[in-house]
């Protein structure tokens, strides 16, 4: 039976029914690395080597006695580098270690200098070296008879390891070229039951064994090598996610270290990040109380409940898992787990831990969609009494988004802005700099002056990060950097530098990937391009089937765009009723951008039933609101439109006057499209004015009629810039009229060429010129 | 089950094949598997001398081993497994065959349990595993795939491919090894280790052998359905095997775990009459001598356990109930403790000692108890319970429904951990979710018949009026019915409520009715007889009607007696 041997199991190193690994009280154990180490020191104290080379190896001693248990290779590799002399002698004595006999070793922990003899050497019991020495000896002295022959064959194993795998790119000096060949034949009888397990590969292995027999690197991993991965894991999952391990891999690893100590909570934790990372909640959930769970058994020895004791892991357990929750979309949830939290932080006057619940509940609010300043102020002004900066200007930048939703003047944001950009660079919160870089651009790019949210995007992405530069990483996977990259392409998509946006797009896509929690961002932005592009070009149908994938990102927006295409499709019933609907949902959730192209769009719909003056009040609402909110490039929209009316209406000199104030924003923020269209008004204006008739001719103002050629060659230059060919057509039609009324017939005939090729390209009949801007 | 009993009939041909498997056992130093059989057959009549099987045939290869096979089998007995093996090697006989490589297995598994006391420290901690598993599985797999190996030797496969968690093709051994030897209970009991749920069970095909009828009461046991292991069982005892000591016991199990304590109590008294030096599974007597709170049969039984074997993980946590009920907590984490260190895999007891510390009020220790318990057993629902029950009384309702969740996940049908996240949700004031739970609570048959109770009180405070009576009045019935008083029955409440809503609703007939029983308890019967004024009063101003003078009496709620947080060790198995 299976049974028997499990009533034999008797484990000392239990007391109180828990595992105490470190039952003897050593700290330090020594292990085949530590040996080679301890070679290594023993042949600097013993040898003569020139100054610089004991100053490169005087360097290497602290990473090498501090840091994780690296095999033979790399050791060797790295000693190399500084001295080949020593590394040479520290092969030769592990060599002679390992072939010979255990008395070898044994003689070799005899002769090592005791740290309390030499008092002239490195090695003093004081120096880093001697602690180091003595902690060694300490723990070898303890090791029992099993226990040594045990180190002596894992010493072997690992010197011979190295040498069993040719790819090493060690050159074997050839004074141990023979020793060599004898070696292989040791290690041959080492490895005899792998060579058998190898050529019974007929044999239907299972797959995790296999695995396990060829890489041998899978095996436990010590606590400093663990910790090392963790804490490498970890930095790169949040500074920059593509060099961390696959979400799978890493769940594998990660099972495996558990597997082979389970009492490692962090390893939890790190699970946990990792399952958020495919938004699996079950196990992330399950790995974070999990964490905790073990955390608080951690924690234990301190006071029972105060700043130290298990009591304060509580809180943030608590905490944590509001958190959860709320990346997740569970608000009421979410709510519970923070109402919880708060609680306990109370009953324990925890204020830090309260005010961290406070900057959540404000997030949380403001995920919900309601209005959460005042809850933010609160939190703002605590957390600057509590010396939280990075609390406070966390609050900060959150009013400020608020703000400028809310249409705040824009010199408070900036501002504020500024003062918590003092408070990051006095305490070198890198991050927050990064977000707040990120906001001025959002905010720039939302008042419309496209030059400064272009000169931000740059300053965020050029600066060198503050953080300590860890594992080759520089920090630019973070949201503040998707959010600029994000800007960046949709302010080059309004240039018409679809070259440039494709390249950024595709930065974006490697540096996110779609699996990624910030990959939404880009996604979006990409689609919102593809659009335009497609809607620019008169491409309809391929701009509807993008309306489902925008609405599955963004509601709002793909509600809008799927009233855009209706409009487009002369489908006006349905785009009227989107539209209203869109209003009233924006008006109630404060969406003001979105409110104020709702409303242009609305116009539109009115000028296609000739209904001009049932635009007009439709239109002033818009520019109030645009000025209120000091969305320029709107605004500058709106008067366009308010332009383009009057036009209508039959007043074209109040027209020019009004453009007159919106062309200089456009032609300076402006997209391209928008100039285009600021000049083709224009022209149409300067047309009205110098009281052109197609019919009428020769008795229009040629001075007004000269001027408007050359806008409307202006305008067809932007047009052509963005192959939109609707509104080229037009353009060489009006300057076909034009040019034949100022007499000049051969360019009157080369764009009535123009215009007659381009009418038989698109399919639809063009509309009447007047009926649209 | 007309099957069942032809296939039962037989009952001397089942006891011969007992014999001679126990013989084959015994040689081959299965001791467990020896002792069920033996047990078995020591149920049946005795077979008269000339039908006594006849030793199995002895072959050339046999006899030529038979001086190593009796060297090694006398070394293997006193656990000297690599001289044992040593002796074999080159023996070409199955048995001979069989007893080495188990030699060799076991002499791993014992190094294996030597090694983790000397380890070099953390880093190899967990990475000790039994070396002689590789060589064993290359070995058996060349053997086996040759069509070498019998009943004996695949199921020493087997368990070597369990080892390796090698699962799925360990079932597949264990299949082919049953069907090579029925009659080995140990390769049944190993599979039943790997069978997870009822599908893979209904998915193995085994062979129509009697022992299988074993085989299926014992899984259905393991998966929880009781009631189709405790028919089996029955069948079971009605062919002829009523004196099996093994089969009470299943039987006192089962009854232990859908918590008919007094079936189960019987069956064990019985047991210890029969075999009054049993150890095995008289830890769960303990625990429902706890349950009813028996302390001197506990005290007895433990003390009777100890001058049998004290180093006996049974004992000890005999010991620690028995300290427990007598609220000698801290002894009795210590006992608990004991028996960790006999058996760290010992589920039951991790749990046990949680309990104790959760009482001893050290939530941490506690948690780590459960936790190690979960480690162990992830579908241990008392150690998710017990989580769930540590961070209520750590004041955070959310956290722990989480816990509860868990636990009722792996016992849809337990009211107790229904009413447990009942009462989170109403701390969290989800009274909707609250009455959910407590609904589903009652439906599924509730055990402490509060659920009910705290339904009504939920509704009543929602000042749904008409839910709350119907609840109360179902309550009320519940309690008659069940015929006894509980302790903590708040009929009074209830009756109370009932007497004001039958007021308010001019029923005054049912009124009266409920006030006078009111007047049975003393903590209500003032307030029977205010409202029985109070009706009568109405009744002749009825009569003489006039301005409605009731003014409706204050309600003032008995508040609900906390229910200990340890009422779930009453059912701990």
């Amino acid at each position: 039976m299976a049974s028997v041997h499990e009533n034999l199991y008797f484990n000392p190193m239990m007391t109180n029914g828990v595992v105490h690994a470190n039952v003897f009280g050593i700290k330090d154990w020594v292990t085949p690395y530590k040996v080679s180490v301890l070679a290594l020191l023993y042949d600097m104290t013993s040898s003569k080597i020139s100054l610089p080379e004991r100053r490169r190896l005087n360097k290497l001693i602290l990473p090498l006695q501090q840091g994780p248990d690296l095999s033979l290779g790399q050791f060797l590799k790295t000693v190399e580098e500084c001295c080949p002399q020593t590394a040479y002698a520290v092969k030769l004595r592990l060599h002679e270690m390992a072939d010979g006999e255990l008395k070898d070793m044994e003689y070799f922990f005899a002769t090592l200098p005791t740290p309390f003899s030499a008092f002239d050497s490195e090695a003093y019991k004081t120096s880093v070296v001697g602690l180091f020495m003595r902690h060694m000896l300490l723990a070898y002295n303890k090791l029992s008879f099993s226990q040594v022959y045990k180190l002596y064959k894992s010493l072997q194993h690992y010197y011979h390891s190295h040498y069993a795998k040719p790819t090493d790119g060690q050159v074997s000096l050839p004074a141990l070229a023979a020793d060599d060949s004898e070696m292989d034949l040791t290690s041959t009888e080492d490895t005899v039951g792998d060579r058998i397990d190898k050529e019974e590969s007929d044999l239907p292995l299972h797959e995790s064994e296999l695995q396990n027999d060829n890489t041998p690197s899978r095996g436990p991993l010590s606590q400093k090598q663990a910790e090392y991965f963790l804490a490498r894991q970890a930095y790169l999952l949040k500074n920059d996610e593509n060099k961390a391990l696959k979400p799978a891999a890493l769940q594998e690893e990660l099972n495996n270290m558990l597997k082979f100590n389970p009492d490692f909570a962090e390893a939890h934790y790190l699970n946990y990040l990792n399952s958020m990372r495919v938004q699996d909640i079950f196990l992330s959930a399950h790995s974070l109380l999990h964490y905790f769970d073990r955390l608080i058994l951690s924690g234990n020895e301190g006071k029972s409940n105060g700043d130290e004791g298990y009591g304060r892991s509580l809180r943030y357990a608590a905490l944590n898992l509001a958190s959860l929750h709320c990346r997740f979309g569970h608000y009421q949830q979410a709510d519970l787990a923070l109402q919880e939290a708060i609680r306990i932080a109370q009953e324990s006057n925890d204020h830090v831990c309260l005010q961290h619940c406070l900057s959540w509940l404000y997030t949380l609010e403001q995920m919900r969609g309601s209005d959460s300043t005042v809850l933010t102020e609160d939190s703002v002004k605590m957390a600057a009494h509590f010396c939280l900066p990075y609390l406070a200007s966390l609050g900060i930048q959150s009013l400020v988004q608020q703000g400028a939703t809310q249409g705040k003047t824009a010199h408070k944001l900036m501002d504020a802005l500024k003062d918590t950009d003092i408070l990051h660079w006095k305490h070198s919160l890198s991050e927050l700099i990064e977000i707040s870089l990120a906001q001025t651009t959002s905010i720039w790019r939302m008042y419309g002056k496209s030059t400064m949210a272009l000169q931000q995007a740059q300053l965020l992405l050029n600066m060198s990060s503050l953080e300590p530069v860890n594992f080759g990483v520089q920090q630019n996977n973070t949201e503040a950097f998707a959010v600029a990259l994000c800007h960046l392409a949709e302010l080059h998509a309004e240039q018409g530098l679809y070259s440039a946006v494709a390249e950024i797009l595709l930065h974006l896509k490697e540096q996110f990937p779609s699996h990624t929690q910030h990959a939404k961002l880009w996604m979006l932005c990409d689609l919102k391009i593809q659009f335009d592009r497609h809607m620019h070009e008169g491409k309809y149908h391929l701009a509807e089937p993008l309306v489902t994938a925008i609405s599955a990102l963004n509601k709002t927006e793909g509600l809008y765009r799927k009233a855009l295409v209706l409009k487009a499709l002369n489908r006006s019933t349905e785009a009227y009723s989107i539209l209203q609907r869109l209003q009233m949902h924006c008006e109630k959730k404060k969406c003001t951008e979105v409110v104020i192209r709702v409303m242009l769009s609305t116009a539109e719909l009115h000028w296609e039933s000739s209904g001009f003056s049932t635009a007009l009040p439709l239109l002033l609402q818009a520019l109030a609101l645009a000025r209120q909110h000091h969305l320029q490039s709107l605004a500058s929209k709106t008067i366009l439109h308010l332009a383009f009316t009057q036009l209508m209406l039959g007043v074209p000199e109040q027209a020019l006057t009004v453009l007159h104030e919106a062309i200089e924003p456009i032609l300076a923020h402006g997209s391209v499209m928008d100039r285009g269209q600021a000049l083709l008004l224009t022209a149409l204006c300067q047309m009205e004015v110098a009281g052109f008739r197609p019919n009428r001719q020769g008795q229009a103002d040629s001075h007004m009629t000269v001027l408007a050629v050359n806008t409307l060659n202006e305008a067809a230059a932007y047009f052509s810039k963005l192959n939109c060919k609707e509104h080229l057509r037009d353009v060489h039609y009006l300057q076909a009229l034009l040019h034949r009324s100022l007499g000049q017939t051969s360019q009157s005939n080369k764009s009535a060429m123009l215009f007659r090729l381009l009418d038989q390209e698109l399919q639809s009949p063009a509309p009447p010129v007047s009926m649209r801007l | 089950m007309a099957a069942l009993c032809t296939e039962f009939g037989d009952l001397v041909q089942i006891k011969k094949q007992l014999i001679s498997v126990i013989l084959l056992c015994k040689e081959r130093g299965l001791l467990h598997s020896a002792k069920w059989a033996s047990e078995l057959a020591f149920a049946l009549d005795p077979l008269p001398k000339d039908e006594l099987p006849p030793s199995p045939p002895f072959t050339e290869e046999d006899a030529q081993d038979l001086d190593a096979l009796t060297l090694a089998k006398s070394y293997f007995d006193l656990k000297e497994y690599d001289r044992a093996a040593y002796f074999l090697k080159g023996c070409c006989s199955q048995k001979a065959y069989f007893l080495y490589m188990y030699s060799r297995y076991l002499s791993g598994e014992k190094k294996k349990d030597d090694e983790t006391v000397d380890s070099l420290g953390p880093l190899e901690k967990g990475q000790v595993r039994n070396e002689a598993l590789r060589e064993l599985r290359v070995e058996l797999s060349k053997k086996h795939i040759a069509g070498e190996l019998d009943g004996f030797t695949l199921y020493l496969y087997g368990v070597v491919l369990r080892k390796l968690d090698l699962l799925k093709e360990a079932v597949e051994v264990f299949v082919e090894a049953i069907h090579a030897l029925p009659l080995h209970w140990g390769s049944w009991l190993e599979l039943s280790n790997l069978v997870t749920n009822i599908e893979m069970l209904k998915s193995l095909s085994l062979p129509d052998c009697w022992i299988k009828d074993f085989f299926m009461a014992h899984m259905y046991t393991e998966l929880q359905m009781i009631k189709e292991a405790l028919q089996k069982y029955q069948n079971l005892m009605e062919a002829g095997f009523s004196k099996s000591t093994y089969i009470i016991s299943q039987i006192a199990v089962a009854y232990h775990n859908i918590r008919d304590i007094d079936q189960a109590l019987a069956l064990f008294n019985e047991l210890r009459e029969q075999d009054p030096f049993r150890i095995d599974n008289m830890d769960t007597f303990s625990n429902l001598l706890y349950v009813k709170s028996m302390k001197p049969e506990l005290s007895y039984l433990a003390h009777n356990l100890v001058e049998i074997d004290k180093y006996r993980v049974e004992t000890c946590c005999v010991i620690g109930n028995y300290y427990s009920l007598r609220s000698q907590h801290e002894k009795a984490a210590l006992y608990f403790q004991r028996a960790l260190k006999l058996n760290p895999r010992c589920l039951g007891a991790w749990t046990l000692m949680g309990h104790e510390y959760m009482e001893m009020k050290n939530t941490s220790a506690a948690i780590q108890a459960y936790r190690h318990a979960i480690e162990v057993n992830k579908r241990d629902y008392r150690a998710w319970y017990g989580l769930g029950q540590t961070y209520e009384i750590l004041k955070m309702p959310f956290y722990c429904l989480y816990y509860y969740r868990k636990a009722h996940q792996l016992r849809p049908n337990d009211s107790r951990m229904l009413v447990a996240l009942g009462e989170s949700y109403e701390k969290l004031s989800q009274q909707v979710e609250a009455k959910k739970c407590y609904w589903r609570a009652y439906s599924v048959g509730d055990v402490e018949k509060m659920a009910l109770l705290k339904l009504a009180k939920l509704h009543e405070q929602l000042n749904e009026y008409d839910d709350a009576a119907q609840c109360y009045m179902l309550y009320i019935q519940d309690i008659f019915s069940c015929g006894e008083q509980l302790e903590h029955a708040e009929v009074s409440t209830a009756l109370r409520y009932l007497g004001q809503h039958y007021f308010k609703n001019k029923l005054y007939d049912e009124a009266s009715l409920c006030a006078q029983r009111c007047c049975d308890y003393n903590d209500a019967r003032e307030e029977g007889k205010a409202l029985l004024r109070q009706i009568s009063l109405v009744r002749d101003q009825i009569e003489t009607p006039s301005a409605d003078l009731f003014a409706p009496l204050s309600n003032n709620n008995t508040p609900v007696r906390r229910v200990s947080p340890l009422n779930l060790i009453s059912f701990t198995p």
